[in-house]
């Protein structure tokens, strides 16, 4: 028996002419946690659909578990015991907690008639192979994602899983989910199971790789173990492009330190966070960090008038101002960048032009109607400035990569020019290389005097980024970091 | 203990019920009318035909999304029989089948232009239901007909009666509730007890979701349609023989309340949740309404106002939960953030 499980060679994928991968060689080694790694479009899904059958590969061989095989398709592969966690899990929302994680075994078994009472066991006893404890008479839907990708998980592993692909699975998870999720996937590896985990963020490579391979655009570029990459040569096998220029972090003549504070919070309370005092000066960027359930979400709608502060002061430039409406903190100068961008901050359907104008409809007014003129050169000039990526800006943003829409998220607030930006998980499922634009294009705004709040649970962000930061944690201000004492192992410590 | 009260307390069955409930107390303290045998049993058969119907929106919503055409399917395909029935006098059961597969084939048109191209159920569904209208009045001249001889067994069958009294009117169940109890034991049945029910569930929840655990959507989606058809054809016909005579005009329009219905008993229009149970309090409600609401001296005009108002705001309960349960909160330490 070899030592490799999988062995892809020299896969080749093309859609309509375009290459989606070319002459791919993938070798995962039995029992160990192997990384996958690539920037959105590099191809990685392509070759996880080819090794999970739903979409076969043009030409090249997979060898899984000794024998060879030119094409999969998905009942043979689930057979073969390869199992793949999607980034969407596959759960069903409106169904309870038994019925998900029965469902896959029910129908596998290929019986016609329905039986609560079998199903529970069978949901007991896929239970047991992660030691969970859930209600199983609760809808899926109202779990947390945590929750959610347990059962994914535990229904993969119950169906007899030798081979575990988990595509992106932290994506919504806080911190101390991914520990537990990590956990799980240790013991997993203990029990002789293999992981392919797709992920795009370094820390957690490390963290659970013993080896990664590496795509862009359709080819492999890198593979070897995990423990001797270091973090530049990572990103430049990952974008192609190296990042030596982004380290003006430490500058201080960027900070006004002299002027008025842009905005101070005196004694701040709201839903869900109390007694959050700070100022921040303009040029400074200062990150505001804790985990889910922090505070810091409800902080920073607060600070923009989607929810209503119920006692404290926030003062803008010195002057007492009151933040009642979305409104109220346009007109204050402040912009916020929300979360999540898809529900929150983009018309995906909608084209670009569309979605970067939209907050600044007034400016493009002639009589009655729209100068749209006016509106596509003010768009153009946006889409130039931060580099999104696409042919034209007529077309929809759901076009977009992940990096780019928030992109366009930035340039629709920055087109107000805000004297206060405030950005709640700013690269959230965002590429590398559009993170590191995005970084600079923060920094070049604060230098121009902006304030600039980041709102994050990504620690290595806010140690890359933020000059200085506040902690939260249930609900009430526990910290602040500034300087030389922003590192990663610091602000683990205060955010716990 | 508490998990089943708080479970029970999100259902929007429960407030149907507690409305149900109120306005019958209500209308029986202003009234003195309301709990009277008579009264019961024509509550009773006044929603058989829209309960039956409301099993086909039900199958649509949860899994696919809107169908509108069954009261046009049973409208022309009930017409159709009578026609045939009087002109030819084939037998009951012949003239049963013929509209059967006439509301088939109906559902096949439905199902296969939702699943093969993958367009709106409620365009599709408004198209074939235009269609019917158009063959019922304009092929073949949709006057009011009498019901047939051969189905006047059916059409005077009771299984209660109430006698008249000296407060009120006699009153009978006509025998096409016993279809209705019936069609809801089987499809009880099929949706909590097979695969399929499960199936049906599932796709509406998520359907990729559904398609990588190796549920046959199209094929299971088609055969709702096909299912749709059929019931629409036995809600028609009962109500014509209820009425002992068929106008396909009466069909017309017929949906709306029976979709109100249905999402006043907690069925999402978004897909994947319905009971059978919220079909029959909905429908239960809304005819109350209709029904009783002259008891208490209101104007027939304004029934429409209260059944409006009565789908707001039982829609707002639902709306309000589904809020609730999305939002994440934060909350404040009350020792401090030490």
């Amino acid at each position: 028996m070899s030592d490799y499980i999988l062995s892809c060679k020299g896969i080749n994928k093309s859609f309509g002419g375009v290459h989606a991968l070319q002459n791919v060689d993938l070798h995962v080694k039995r029992g160990e946690v192997h990384c996958l790694a690539g920037e959105n479009g590099c191809g990685k899904s392509t070759i996880i659909k080819a090794i999970s059958g739903f979409q076969p590969q043009d030409s090249g061989t997979i060898e899984f578990d000794g024998k060879v095989y030119t094409s999969l398709n998905p009942a043979l592969s689930i057979d073969l015991g390869i199992q793949v966690i999607y980034q969407d899990l596959s759960v069903f929302p409106n169904l309870t907690v038994q019925e998900n994680l029965a469902i896959n075994t029910v129908l596998s078994n290929k019986e016609k008639i329905y039986s609560r009472k079998k199903q529970r066991e069978i949901a007991r006893k896929v239970m047991q192979t992660l030691d969970l404890d859930l209600d199983l008479d609760a809808r899926v839907e109202q779990l947390p994602v945590a929750s959610k990708q347990l059962i994914a998980i535990a229904r993969a592993i119950y169906a007899k899983a030798q081979f575990l692909i988990l595509d992106e699975p932290t994506t919504a998870l806080t911190r101390k989910e991914v520990d537990r999720l990590f956990e799980i996937i240790r013991g997993l590896k203990e029990q002789g199971l293999t992981v392919l985990f797709v992920s795009h963020k370094l820390d957690e490579m490390y963290d659970i790789s013993d080896s990664i391979t590496i795509m862009r655009s359709g080819e492999n570029v890198y593979s070897g173990p995990m423990a001797t990459l270091t973090e530049d040569e990572f990103t430049h096998y990952m974008t192609g492009r190296d990042f030596d220029n982004v380290n003006d972090k430490h500058a201080e003549d960027r900070i006004q330190k002299q002027a008025v504070p842009a905005m101070e919070l005196v004694n701040l309370s709201g839903p869900g966070f109390a007694h959050v005092s700070f100022k921040v000066q303009p040029g400074e960027i200062l990150g505001i960090t804790g985990q889910l359930g922090s505070g810091r979400s409800e902080l920073c709608n607060t600070l923009f008038g989607i929810e209503k502060a119920s006692s404290g002061q926030i003062l803008r430039d010195g002057k007492a101002v009151k933040i009642r409406s979305v409104q109220d903190a346009t007109m204050n100068g402040i912009a916020l960048v929300p979360e999540d961008r898809l529900t929150e901050g983009l018309f995906l359907p909608v084209s670009i032009m569309e979605n970067i104008t939209v907050v600044n409809f007034d400016q493009f007014k002639k009589g009655l109607l729209l100068d749209r003129k006016a509106q596509e050169g003010n768009s153009g000039e946006w889409v130039q400035q931060i580099h999104v990526k696409t042919d034209d800006h007529l077309l929809p943003v759901q076009t977009l990569s992940g990096g780019n829409q928030q992109k366009v998220v930035l340039a629709k607030w920055l087109s107000t020019s805000p004297k206060v930006l405030i950005l709640n998980g700013p690269t959230v499922g965002v590429d590398i290389g559009a993170k590191y634009d995005i970084y600079q294009l923060l920094r070049d705004l604060a230098s121009t005097g902006v304030a600039v709040l980041v709102a994050s649970d990504d620690l290595a962000e806010v140690v890359r980024l933020c000059d200085r930061t506040i902690v939260m944690r249930g609900g009430l201000m526990s910290g602040e970091i500034a300087g030389r004492d922003l590192t990663a192992e610091r602000l683990t410590e205060a955010i716990m | 203990m508490s998990k089943k009260i708080k479970r029970l307390l999100g259902k929007n069955e429960l407030y149907v019920a507690i409305i149900i409930l109120v306005l019958a107390i209500t209308i029986h303290m202003q009234s003195g009318l309301f709990f009277l045998p008579n009264n019961l049993v024509d509550l009773l058969r006044s929603i058989i035909v829209n309960s039956i119907y409301a099993l086909c929106a039900l199958l649509a919503f949860v899994s696919t999304g809107a169908d509108v055409s069954f009261p046009m399917i049973a409208g022309m395909s009930t017409y159709i029989i009578f026609k045939l029935g009087e002109t030819t006098g084939l037998p009951a059961f012949v003239l049963v089948l013929i509209a059967l597969a006439i509301g088939a084939v109906c559902g096949c048109i439905n199902g296969f232009f939702i699943v093969k191209f993958r367009f709106n159920s409620l365009i599709v569904t408004l198209s074939t239901s235009t269609i019917c209208y158009g063959i019922a009045f304009g092929a073949l001249k949709g006057v009011r007909i009498d019901v047939p001889a051969q189905f006047a067994d059916f059409a005077n069958w009771n299984i209660l009666k109430v006698a008249k009294t000296e407060k009120a009117l006699g009153a009978s169940l006509h025998g096409a509730f016993l279809v209705m109890v019936i069609l809801y034991l089987l499809v009880y049945l099929v949706l909590n007890h097979t695969m399929v029910g499960r199936a049906v569930y599932a796709i509406g929840g998520d359907e990729v979701s559904a398609r990588r655990a190796g549920f046959k959507v199209d094929q299971i989606r088609f055969g709702i349609f096909v299912v749709n058809g059929l019931l629409a054809v036995i809600g028609g016909l009962c109500y014509a023989c209820m009425c002992k005579n068929c106008s396909p005009m009466e069909y017309y329009g017929g949906e709306m309340i029976v979709i109100a219905a249905i999402v006043l008993g907690g069925v999402r229009l978004t897909g994947g949740h319905g009971s059978l149970t919220g079909c029959i309090l909905g429908t239960f409600l809304l005819a109350m309404v209709q029904n009783s609401l002259t008891m208490v001296g209101i104007s027939v005009y304004y029934q429409n106002v209260f059944i409006g108002i009565i789908i707001i705001l039982g829609a707002s309960v639902a709306a309000i939960q589904a809020t609730r349960s999305m939002k994440i909160k934060s909350v404040v330490d009350k020792e401090g953030g030490e």
